[in-house]
């Protein structure tokens, strides 16, 4: 028996979500979606349960993930209840539900939050340059060690916990009973996802928009793996040095694209950004062209004279390190694949 | 017995030749010493063949026609028409059917389809011969029509009536005027009042020459037929010369010691037993309401008007109709139905809606205030068991109004609607609409599976297995339980048994044809109009009251109505009154009559429908049916056994 709580699409809405409660559950933005089966049938299921506020359904539920906002069940809704908008506001619900820091849902539901936050790491940021005397040996230094720091501290800190609360509420708690052995089998249903967003080809709109988010991860990753692991600010390899420069022209191009879809509200996913959405994409933009315009910077021998550019640069990084990807949009890339991986295993459970 | 016969026998294209030959047929038919004249046509109905007809009838002075062709469902009216344009008596045309009867039951064998339309046709010259020229029956119509009720629709009937030249007795059983809708303050869709409506038409009627109001009284005796209905009406005292002096009638409400439960607010409330129902109602005199008045004196002497000596009137008045608009009654459910009357906080929609009325800025129900209302749809409606099949129309649009006007009127209203698929049709969706924007949450079972309201310590829980959330049970504590209750007719409907008007499968008074005859009922000159025929709204119930009203008008309009003289005709020498015919008649219409000192059945000639039943019954054979006589039967009877 599950008891209904009318005032959960208020809580919602903080999320972004609007005009769900219009939903008259025709069923047709479920016919209309692509990446809808028998198995998981959504958004309208979704819908529903958040007009009913049951949260523990929807904190046991996958279907969010699996909802990659083509956007064709809210152009297709005769009454504007916004199923994809809806989707999209329960992927950062739940963002928020498997946070063990609360912090998510608290820079979810607030700009002002947000804004605070970012400010803050800034003057940080500021204050320790200005502490090292803004020597760029001692930042570039501390910023490459900051880099390695980060990727490891947020993982096990923030990231692992949540992952592993995200297993509690949907595999866990449900009593979803899984064979040890098919964590083993499906692990390479979590790799594929992760690297390929393949599941995105299914939606009917359009394979562009795969392919833009493919080369924007393996860009990313891979500047990532550049930075960090080959200290491109630092190399002398020819082959580092262009691969960098090509991997941050690719990042700041795409994002550069994003942006002006989402400013120009042409697809149905860019019709509503939520502050979330443009934090993530302005600063992915700014990260790739802070780190091309840095190492330019570095090849042209002016960077030590100009040292502002590359605080700017360790300050959208620590902001993109220390908020966006353990609290922002940053995590719906790993709770996706995780979603699938678990998505499986309940399928294995159940056969 | 006629000799100048004019026989058109058709093809129907070939829908009838195709199997029968007709030719054949007109041959046989040609060889009857009455026919004079015997013609195929390849469509008779065609105008070319009716204008042929019409030619042949007049110039070869015709005494009889007869056209063998389709159903006389579908051409009957078409060949009297052109019997009667020719200037023969339309009853002196007798319609054979050769198509449904003959030619497309046999198919098969178009030899034995030939023989039985020859037969068919033959008959039809029999009867034909036998026919006589008849007129309808003229009867005198008083142009006055008692309207029965004074609801929405009453009233509006009244003032149409009115304003198209009938006199017009508008009789209320209550001491006020309005009907439901008085009792009902926002309306769907418009958001008037009750109030302001009522009031609208009570000016209008008021105002109206024409229009005679009687409040507390009820027709207690009817006799004649349309046109010339007499009516008995039993008028009820008041107990009122005038309203009390300034102020003096609130005193006297103060005063009075007795205090029942108030009918009006479906007893959420009392009253005492000088009462009005609300300050302004019309009309504006109030009652005392004598089976609860202990005649203590105690208004009188606070209201020198009150005068206990008025009695009860009978009036006699004569109309040509009776229009009936005496409306419905909520459905009052079943004691423990969804905990009705066992669940403290359990209402029904007409008791909420009086609720609404009196809570200002707190909704608040024996002294609990209110924040959770769940409403149970269809209570007494749709039901799987009980009798009530029907869908009752207004319930669905007005429990959504009355949520939305709750949640509009007090803060932190939350509204869940458990119901059975939401009928909010035609402009009334967009309160649907609006209600689940607003936050109302709309559940939804099978009638197989109604939702449960149970108490569970203290609270008030409902559950529903609901469809929309694939089958999953859920619950909602509620402040307050509205059980949606449909309408039925009134309980005490006796003046459709007094005038005979037929009920229909869900006990609502019955139309003729639902499309065709929507508002006229089978007893000549009586309509109905509103609610009273099945569940309507308000708008609804207008179109139904024009309706009605423009129907009884067209009836007596005239002064004079014609009635169809094909009907029973009592032979006195032979009748002895045994009343047989009598119990057989399904309309009333045949009375034992004193004539020339024998008593015996006299058929009332506007009431007789010509039905028949009657005939069979008479032991002494004494009953003819007019243009069915024994002579024309029999005659028909020997023509189709006869072998050629
Ligand atoms: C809770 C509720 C809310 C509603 N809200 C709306 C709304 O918002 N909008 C809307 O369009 N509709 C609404 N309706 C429907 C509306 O009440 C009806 O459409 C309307 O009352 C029908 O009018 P009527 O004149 O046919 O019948 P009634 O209103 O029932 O009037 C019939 C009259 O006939 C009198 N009478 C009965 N028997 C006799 C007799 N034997 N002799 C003399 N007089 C007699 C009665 O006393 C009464 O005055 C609502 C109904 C309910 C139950
Ligand atoms: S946005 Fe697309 S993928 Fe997501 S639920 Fe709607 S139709 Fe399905
Ligand atoms: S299409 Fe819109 S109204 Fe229909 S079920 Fe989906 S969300 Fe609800
Ligand atoms: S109008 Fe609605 S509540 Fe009323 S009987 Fe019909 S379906 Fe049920
Ligand atoms: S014909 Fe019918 S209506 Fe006429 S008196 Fe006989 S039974 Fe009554």
């Amino acid at each position: 028996m599950a008891r209904i709580n009318p005032k959960f699409t208020k809580e919602l809405q903080s999320y972004g979500a609007f005009d769900t409660n219009a939903c008259y559950n025709c069923g047709n933005c479920t016919a209309v979606c692509s990446l809808s089966d028998e198995d998981n049938s959504f958004p309208r299921k979704m819908v529903r349960y958040s007009v009913l506020g049951l949260e523990s359904e929807i904190e046991s539920s996958l279907e969010p993930w699996l909802c990659y906002y083509c956007g064709d069940c809210s152009a297709t809704c005769p009454r504007e209840a916004e199923p994809g908008e809806l989707m999209m506001s329960l992927r950062r619900y739940l963002t928020s539900k498997y946070d063990w820091t609360g912090l998510s849902g608290m820079l979810y539901k607030s700009l002002t939050t947000s804004i605070i936050a970012f400010v803050l790491l800034a003057i940080g940021v500021i204050w320790f340059a200005a502490e090292q005397n803004f020597m760029p040996e001692h930042l570039l230094h501390y910023g490459h060690y900051f880099e390695m720091l980060a990727i490891g501290g947020v993982f096990l800190v923030i990231l692992l916990p949540n992952l592993f609360r995200m297993w509690n509420m949907v595999i866990r708690k449900p009593k979803v009973k899984v064979p040890i052995s098919a964590y083993f089998k499906s692990f390479s249903e979590l790799i594929v996802h992760m690297f390929t967003q393949k599941r995105t080809l299914g939606c009917d709109d359009s394979q562009t928009r795969w392919f833009e988010h493919l080369i924007l991860v393996i860009g990313y990753l891979s500047l990532l793996f550049t930075t960090v692991f080959l200290d491109w600010f630092a190399t002398d390899s020819s082959f580092v040095l262009i691969l960098g420069y090509v991997e941050s022209v690719i990042i700041f191009s795409v994002t550069f694209i994003f942006m002006i879809g989402r400013v120009n509200k042409k697809t149905q996913q860019s019709k509503n950004s939520h502050p979330s959405d443009w934090f993530f994409v302005i600063w992915l933009f700014l990260m790739g062209l802070s780190a091309f315009v840095v190492r330019l910077f570095i090849d042209l021998d002016i960077l030590e004279t100009n040292i502002w550019m590359y605080l700017i640069h360790l300050t959208v990084l620590v902001q993109w390190a220390l908020i966006i990807v353990p609290f922002g949009k940053w995590t719906h890339f790993l709770y996706r694949s995780f979603a699938m991986y678990f998505e499986k295993l309940k399928s294995l459970s159940a056969s | 017995m006629k000799k100048k016969i004019g026989v058109y026998v058709c093809h129907c294209g070939g829908n009838i030749s195709d199997y029968v030959d007709v030719e054949k047929v007109r041959e046989e038919i040609e060889k009857d010493e009455g026919v004079f004249l015997a013609k195929t046509t390849m469509f008779a109905c065609a105008d070319s063949n009716q204008k042929d007809m019409v030619t042949d009838i007049a110039e070869k002075q015709l005494d009889g026609a007869v056209v063998a062709s389709c159903s006389p469902k579908l051409h009957l009216l078409t060949f009297s028409a052109v019997a009667e344009r020719a200037g023969l008596n339309k009853y002196n045309y007798i319609h054979a059917n050769i198509r449904e009867q003959a030619s497309w039951a046999h198919s098969d064998d178009k030899v034995g389809a030939t023989e039985k339309a020859i037969q068919i046709v033959k008959a039809a010259v029999a009867k034909v011969k036998r026919s006589n020229a008849l007129e309808p029956i003229r009867v005198e119509a008083t142009n006055a029509v008692a309207v029965v009720g004074a609801g929405v629709a009453g009233l509006r009937s009244a003032i149409e009536l009115a304003e198209s030249g009938s006199q017009v007795y508008l009789i209320e059983r209550e001491f006020f005027v309005g009907g439901r809708v008085a009792q009902w303050d926002d309306l769907f869709v418009s958001n008037e009042t009750g109030k302001e409506l009522i009031t609208r038409l009570y000016d209008k009627a008021m105002n109206h020459k024409n229009i005679t109001l009687f409040t507390g009284a009820e027709i207690v005796e009817n006799s004649g037929s349309v046109g010339n209905i007499s009516l008995k009406v039993k008028v009820s005292p008041r107990h009122m010369k005038l309203n009390c002096d300034e102020g003096n009638l609130e005193k006297a409400i103060e005063v009075c010691p007795v205090e029942v439960p108030d009918k009006f607010n479906f007893n959420i409330t009392t009253r005492k037993a000088i009462y009005h129902n609300f300050p302004g109602e019309y009309p504006q005199l109030p009652v005392i309401d004598m089976e609860h008045c202990t005649r203590c004196g105690e208004c009188e002497k606070v209201c020198k008007n009150v005068d206990f000596s008025q009695q009860e009137e009978f009036l006699n008045i004569k109309v040509g109709s009776v229009l009936l608009a005496t409306g419905y009654d909520p459905y009052e459910p079943k004691n423990d139905e969804f905990g009705y009357k066992t669940i403290d906080n359990v209402v029904t929609l007409p008791q909420f809606k009086r609720l609404v009325h009196y809570c200002d800025d707190k909704l608040v129900y024996k002294g609990k205030e209110v924040k959770n209302i769940a409403y149970i749809y269809c209570v007494g409606s749709r039901q799987v068991d009980g009798e009530n099949k029907y869908c009752s129309r207004y319930c669905c649009t007005a429990t959504i109004h009355a949520a939305i006007t709750a949640k509009k009127k007090y803060k932190e209203i939350y509204n869940f609607h458990f119901n059975r698929g939401i009928r909010t049709y035609g402009k009334q969706e967009v309160l649907y609409d609006e209600s689940s924007r607003m936050g109302d949450i709309y559940l939804q079972s099978f009638e197989d599976h109604p939702p449960v309201v149970s108490k569970v310590g203290d609270k008030t829980m409902v559950t529903i297995k609901d469809i929309l959330t694939a089958d999953k049970t859920l619950e909602v504590e509620a402040d307050l339980v509205v059980l949606v209750t449909g309408m039925v007719p009134r309980q005490d409907n006796s003046i459709g048994s007094l005038l005979k008007v037929p009920k229909g499968r869900d006990n609502f008074f019955n139309e003729i044809h639902m499309k065709l005859r929507p508002v006229e009922t089978v007893i000549d000159g009586v309509t109905i109009a509103g609610a009273s025929q099945g569940p309507k709204n308000i708008m609804e119930s207008m179109n139904s009251s024009l309706a009605a009203a423009t129907k009884s008008f067209s009836l007596i309009a005239a002064g004079e109505l014609a009635l169809s003289p094909t009907i029973a005709k009592i032979d006195a020498d032979n009748c002895e009154w045994c009343g047989k015919c009598d119990d057989a008649c399904p309309f009333s219409a045949l009375t034992k009559t004193d004539v020339n000192g024998k008593q015996v059945a006299v058929v009332n000639e506007a009431v007789c429908k010509g039905c028949g039943m009657c005939m069979p019954v008479c032991p002494s054979n004494a009953i003819e049916l007019i243009g069915y006589t024994d002579d024309q039967i029999e005659s028909m009877i020997d023509a189709l056994v006869s072998t050629h």
